[in-house]
């Protein structure tokens, strides 16, 4: 089923390059110089980030809409869940079935519309080889039909079949006798006679040969509308059929075409480029489609059609957001003509054709791009009205999540928020501290190296214990935090993310750190279990020191070493610890007197009072009484003489 | 179709893969193609493992948390492996190295390859499997033959009859060695200058000095350790001073058997000294006699005996012990007769106490020991004679000149900075002779010079935070000592981490927590976990502790290796990482830091201190300036 649904974009910026007021041409060489500058800054990061943008279509990553600052994307409500049966999917597909499933479009909110229909006129624009007389390429416009189509009809009652169609036979597309045809398009041209108010919805149906089943299509409340009366207004848009290499360009599909009026709209198939500045005339294509009228068609190639419509579907791509889809090709040019510029020295001309805007009734959001590059040249862009990042058309809805986006995915930029009184301003600049380094969750590059960045399909992450909050205290989105801080410079230098966003080792096995282990050091320890061992093979290498004296001083050593005492006046606690936590030891193998040698030795080096000696002793003797079976694990001859001993006394 | 693809994909690979190789990544395997036994082709999945990423090169090194002193090696340990293109093109290096020991490389032996002790191990092992004499005979034959071969360096004697014959002779030699050498191993015989166990079987009855010996001479009063790991040379506490004299005798009786009712008895008639003890003594002399005992003790009696007899002027006790003639009953073992002597030059008269520590005697047991015992009992050591007390009013102004010395020593000190070592002059002050003096070191409480000596330093009475030029310690670049200043907090709260104090951070271990990962710049770096304010401790850099020349030494193929931990201490000594150390030693160098090093005296040892040279971040790697 080829439900593609597509904007033609590439029918529509020629047209709308003619919107625009013509302004103060600089002198030609200027303005390359300039814009080879503007170019070297940036182009290669836009072309990065249009790269990964497709990427993102293609494979994402992650959900926009799962974004705490994007939580106005997510559409769905769990308010079902709890009725929720597992029979309900079943009926949810059986009602489906039947139905026809195309996306119908949204009524037009102008209710005062008083006319219903409009006449449609669509010419197949032969563009010939230029023959060596010609000055331009001869162009033939055959007509292959004029219909009335109902404008901004309610999408509920429409039915497919009552829509006009037309019909082009493929003869048309066989190459003339006279000149060599170069390419094929489709010139719709819209009609009406109409009021000052021309918004409504053009309802168009053109057939080809291709026969174009119709759908409705929507004019919506044009801007640059600027004749009143009672005169005729045309609309025209162009769509390519075959190229100049004659490659089929429109597939099956449904289509959205934008308009644009007929009075500053040269067929001009010059392509627009994100770059290029087209005669010196701004291109808002962004708007044409929110704002400018549009024509929606369904477009068929019949099976008579000698087998041209063989022409593999092109898979449709999610865009924007789900409402409209079309082919990355055009994506990607629409992209390129947002970031149009225009110089600041031009804005005031901007300015003044933008206040016919003002008298509309919604004010819109107004957002300049200025770009900063070579020393502080600017250039500005406006996007009207549109929250959309220029760089992936991701459609951010408001003036934080623009920002926050913008700063968060595109890091290769510096974006300050300026407020206006129109809107905003967002300078952008380069991130000269932009490094490439990692600031994704560590967490995910911890447990599999080399998988967190797999493309190959779903990865299974580290398992990771976040505290979950609930309402957790955010602070409030305020658009201040993207103002440029004032003493600035050195905190913009930063990345904008800091933290753990790499993968740590540790330092004795180099293995990698997970996860759980990030809190505690993994050699933190003052006695490390060789040192440990170390004091005890040393005190074993002395002959001249008994056994029992090597073992008080090794339990000793591992007492100072567990606890690090660092001062004379912290002995006598250091002493009454031991005896604390070596006592029973002390006991059960027999060392008390080697004990009190040691305390009468730390007395010599006046580290300790005779108190704390008769205290630890008194304490050792309390220990030796705790003891239960003291006497069983005593097999040492001095003990029992000693009990002799206290008898015969 | 398949075919085809395979091959892009395996040309794909092999570019990837060379790319990989000069990125150091792991490189990726393709899984050939199954053709099936049938000759139908089947088609198995392709899974490529993602790529792993290796780490740099880390060579093996011991955690460490402190300094570790080592001595110089006076041959080399191992000829450092560099690659073997560096053998190849560069022997002079190699053999420079080897000069730098005199020629001497660890594994030489005189013999060849086997010593005492491997011919000592290999025999006895070889002895368990054998069941009869032929057994052995042959086992020792193959010994004898290796043997020869390898130290002698012979061919492989070609007749079985010479090798025999040659073999016999040498069989009688080794197994005189081998009976030589396993007798001197016998279990359980102590060295001669060991004295046996004070809670042993064979406790014997000693003196002090040689009952304490080994706990004196091994306690380590700076690191309060026995055999530290940094400090070579221990001061024998002899010359320390009591700064406490507690001999304060209790005034009660402890119990029924109190020495003090002897006494009041004594004072009542006190009466000419008897001579009968002579005998008691004697009597547990055969206890001691039944083993090599030390001749010291014998003739420590009879001096004891002569002493008594040219009169004892300050006890005149012994008297009682005749009129109660329960005393001769008592028996002294050696421990207990030890013990006694220990505690006597600790309590002096304190005779209940005394017993109380020894548990097994009763007051006046040890009383009347005591009376025995009492020409060699060291006395209560008088008024310390050469160091008059200081008044107050003297003290604090000296304190003031100390603070301005301080002051003159860092604007003139050089940057010689020397190593400290306690002085011991006895009986002189600290002038120029002192070694303190001439190394421009403040005398410290280890010194065995008075605590009134000019030369100490005498810590701060800051009330601050210590952490800015008006602490003297700061300014002297020392952290406070925790037994000098008693009022910043260095000698508070030894549980906590909040130390009013921040002077006192090497030697409390304060250390931030480190991570290790690759580094950003050059093989492995160190990252801060927390973030840290400016000047903030941040680790010690630890190691060994080696001398400048062994540094010389080491440094040469640490230099080869293009990789040094090698950090100047003062002039005798440098700290060398390589071996032991702390995660600090993975700190990147970089002539824009966010790091500094800063040698502090902490407590007597000179240690290297990082500190943090802004704030910093989390995440951020470390880095100090090497130079």
């Amino acid at each position: 089923m080829s439900g593609a649904s597509c904007k033609a974009n590439g029918a529509v910026y020629p047209a709308s390059s003619a919107m625009m007021n013509s302004v103060k041409k600089p002198k030609m060489e200027q303005i390359q110089a300039d814009h080879e500058l503007f170019l070297q800054a940036f182009e290669k990061p836009t072309q990065i980030y249009r790269f990964l943008r497709t990427r993102n279509l293609i494979a994402p990553v992650f959900l926009h809409r799962t974004l705490t600052f994007m939580s106005h994307r997510n559409g769905r409500t769990n308010a079902k869940r709890k009725t929720f049966k597992v029979d309900d999917m079943l009926q949810t597909v059986e009602r489906m079935k039947g139905e026809v499933n195309l996306p119908l479009f949204i009524p037009s909110q102008n209710s005062e519309n008083e006319q219903n229909s409009v006449s449609l006129e669509v010419l197949l624009v032969k563009v010939c080889h230029k023959k060596r007389k010609d000055v331009s390429c001869p162009i033939k416009q055959v007509p292959t039909g004029k219909k009335q189509v109902p404008l901004n009809p309610d999408s509920n009652q429409t039915k497919p079949g009552s829509h006009p169609s037309l019909l082009v036979s493929s003869n048309e597309f066989e190459p003339s006798n006279s000149h060599m045809v170069k390419s094929y398009s489709l010139l719709f041209r819209v009609s009406r006679t109409g009021r000052r108010d021309t918004n409504g919805l053009v309802n168009g149906e053109a057939n080809e040969n291709i026969d174009v089943t119709d759908t409705p299509s929507r004019k919506k409340r044009s801007s640059s509308h600027r004749d009143e009366g009672e005169t005729t207004e045309t609309f025209v848009a162009q769509m390519t059929v075959f190229d100049k290499n004659r490659r089929l360009q429109l597939l099956d599909g449904e289509y959205e075409v934008s308009m644009q009026g007929m009075e500053d709209s040269p067929v001009s198939k010059k392509r627009a480029t994100w770059e290029t500045i087209l005669d010196g005339k701004r291109l808002p294509p962004f708007e044409t489609f929110s704002q400018g009228p549009t024509l929606q068609f369904m477009l068929r190639w019949t099976g008579d059609a000698s087998g041209k419509s063989t022409a593999p579907v092109a898979k449709p791509l999610a865009t924007r957001n789900s409402e409209s889809s079309s082919p990355m090709e055009t994506r990607t040019s629409n992209h390129r003509a947002a970031l149009m510029t225009v110089k600041e020295s031009v804005s005031t001309d901007i300015q003044t054709r933008k206040e016919q805007v003002l008298c509309e009734p919604r004010q819109k959001l107004r957002i300049f791009y200025q770009f900063l590059y070579n020393n502080n040249t600017r250039q500005q862009t406006e996007a009207r009205d549109d929250l959309h990042c220029p760089w992936c058309t991701l459609n951010c809805s408001k003036l934080y999540s623009l920002l926050k986006h913008l700063k968060l995915s595109h890091s290769r930029f510096i974006f300050n928020y300026v407020p206006h009184p129109k809107g905003a301003r967002i300078d952008v600049s380069i991130n000269e501290c932009y490094d490439g380094s990692y600031v994704g969750n560590p967490q995910d590059i911890h447990s599999q190296p080399g998988f967190a960045f797999s493309r190959n399909g779903p990865v299974k992450r580290t398992a990771v214990t976040h505290i979950l909050v609930c309402r957790p205290k955010r602070t409030k989105p305020s658009l201040s935090e993207f103002l440029e801080s004032e003493d600035g410079e050195l905190e913009q230098q930063r990345t904008y993310v800091s933290g753990h966003n790499r993968l740590y080792f540790h330092s004795d096995s180099c293995m990698p750190l997970r996860p759980q282990e990030m809190e505690e050091d993994s050699e933190d320890e003052r006695d490390p279990e060789w040192l440990r061992e170390k004091t005890a093979t040393q005190l074993d290498e002395f002959t001249d020191v008994n056994e029992g004296e090597k073992e008080v001083m090794k339990l000793w050593n591992l007492h100072v070493m567990k606890y690090g005492f660092i001062a004379d006046n912290q002995m006598n606690q250091a002493i009454m610890l031991f005896a604390e936590n070596t006592g029973a030891h002390i006991i059960r193998r027999n060392l008390c007197r080697n004990f009190l040698l040691h305390l009468v030795s730390m007395h010599d080096f006046n580290l300790v009072s005779t108190a704390t000696i008769d205290r630890a002793m008194a304490r050792l003797r309390q220990i030796q009484e705790e003891l239960p079976d003291i006497e069983e694990e005593q097999q040492d001859q001095t003990v029992v003489s000693a009990g002799f001993l206290e008898l015969e006394n | 179709m398949f075919n085809t693809n395979r091959q892009k994909i395996m040309d794909r690979t092999d570019i990837l893969n060379q790319e990989w190789k000069t990125r150091r990544i792991q490189p990726v395997h393709i899984m050939t193609s199954v053709g099936s036994l049938r000759g139908t082709r089947e088609v198995i999945p392709l899974k490529t493992l993602n790529a792993v990423a290796s780490v740099p090169v880390m060579y093996s090194w011991s955690p460490l948390q402190q300094n570790f002193m080592v001595e110089d090696e006076t041959v080399l340990h191992n000829i450092p492996y560099m690659g073997d293109e560096i053998l190849d093109q560069d022997g002079t290096f190699i053999e420079e190295l080897i000069k730098n020991y005199d020629g001497k490389v660890h594994g030489d032996r005189e013999c060849g390859f086997i010593n005492d002790e491997i011919f000592v191990e290999l025999v006895s092992a070889l002895s368990q499997y054998s069941d009869n004499e032929d057994d052995e005979e042959e086992e020792e034959h193959d010994f004898k033959v290796e043997k020869m071969e390898l130290c002698e360096g012979k061919e492989h004697p070609e007749d079985p009859p010479a090798l025999i014959s040659l073999s016999v002779c040498l069989s009688v030699c080794l197994s005189v060695r081998y009976k030589e050498l396993t007798e001197q191993q016998l279990p359980g015989a102590l060295p001669p200058e060991c004295t046996p166990n004070i809670d042993g079987p064979n406790a014997r009855s000693v003196q002090r000095e040689q009952s304490l010996h080994s706990f004196h001479t091994l306690f380590c009063r700076r690191c309060f350790k026995y055999d530290c790991f940094l400090h070579p040379f221990h001061a024998t506490p002899n010359t320390y001073k009591r700064k406490n004299l507690e001999n304060q005798v209790d005034t009660k009786p402890c119990g029924l058997d109190c020495y003090m009712y002897l006494v009041q008895v004594i004072a009542e008639r006190a009466k000419t000294p008897s001579k009968r003890t002579v005998g008691r003594r004697r009597g547990r002399m055969p206890n001691s006699n039944s083993r090599p005992s030390t001749p010291s003790v014998s003739s420590e009696t009879k001096d004891t005996d002569s002493d008594r007899e040219e009169g004892n002027s300050r006890c005149q006790t012994p008297v009682k012990m005749k009129l109660t003639g329960e005393a001769e009953a008592v028996e002294w073992s050696g421990a207990e007769a030890s013990l006694f002597r220990v505690l006597i030059g600790t309590y002096y008269d304190n005779f209940c106490a005394i017993a109380r520590l020894i548990g097994t005697k009763t007051c006046r047991q040890v009383y009347e020991f005591r009376v025995k015992e009492s020409s060699i009992i060291a006395r209560a050591p008088a008024e310390d004679e050469d160091t008059p007390p200081r008044k107050k009013k003297r003290k604090h102004r000296l304190w003031a000149t100390h603070c301005r010395k301080i002051q003159l020593k860092k604007d003139g000190s050089s940057n010689h900075v020397y190593n400290y070592q306690p002085c011991d002059h006895p009986r002189q002050p600290c002038d120029s002779s002192c070694p303190c003096v001439t190394a421009q070191n403040f005398c410290e409480k280890f010194c065995q010079c008075s605590s009134e000596c000019q030369n100490r330093f005498p810590g701060c009475r800051c009330k601050a935070q210590c952490n800015t030029k008006q602490c003297p310690c700061y300014l002297a670049v020392r952290e406070c000592d925790p037994d000098l200043c008693l009022t910043c907090g260095a000698a508070d709260h030894w549980d906590s981490k909040n130390v009013s104090c921040k002077n006192c951070s090497i030697q409390r271990g304060a250390k931030k927590h480190l991570l290790l990962a690759p580094s950003d710049v050059a093989g492995w770096g160190i990252f801060i976990k927390e973030p840290v304010q400016k000047n903030e401790f941040i680790s010690e850099y630890c190691g060994e502790i080696i001398s400048q020349d062994e540094a010389d030494r080491r440094g040469k193929v640490y230099d080869k290796y293009m990789c040094s931990f090698l950090f100047n201490l003062n002039n005798d000594f440098v700290v060398d990482a390589t071996r032991k150390g702390n995660k600090i030693r993975f700190a990147n160098h970089s002539v824009n830091p966010n790091c500094y090093a800063k040698v502090m005296m902490v407590n007597g040892d000179h240690r290297i201190g990082i500190f943090a040279k802004r704030a910093i971040q989390t995440g951020e790697e470390l880095f100090f300036d090497y130079r």
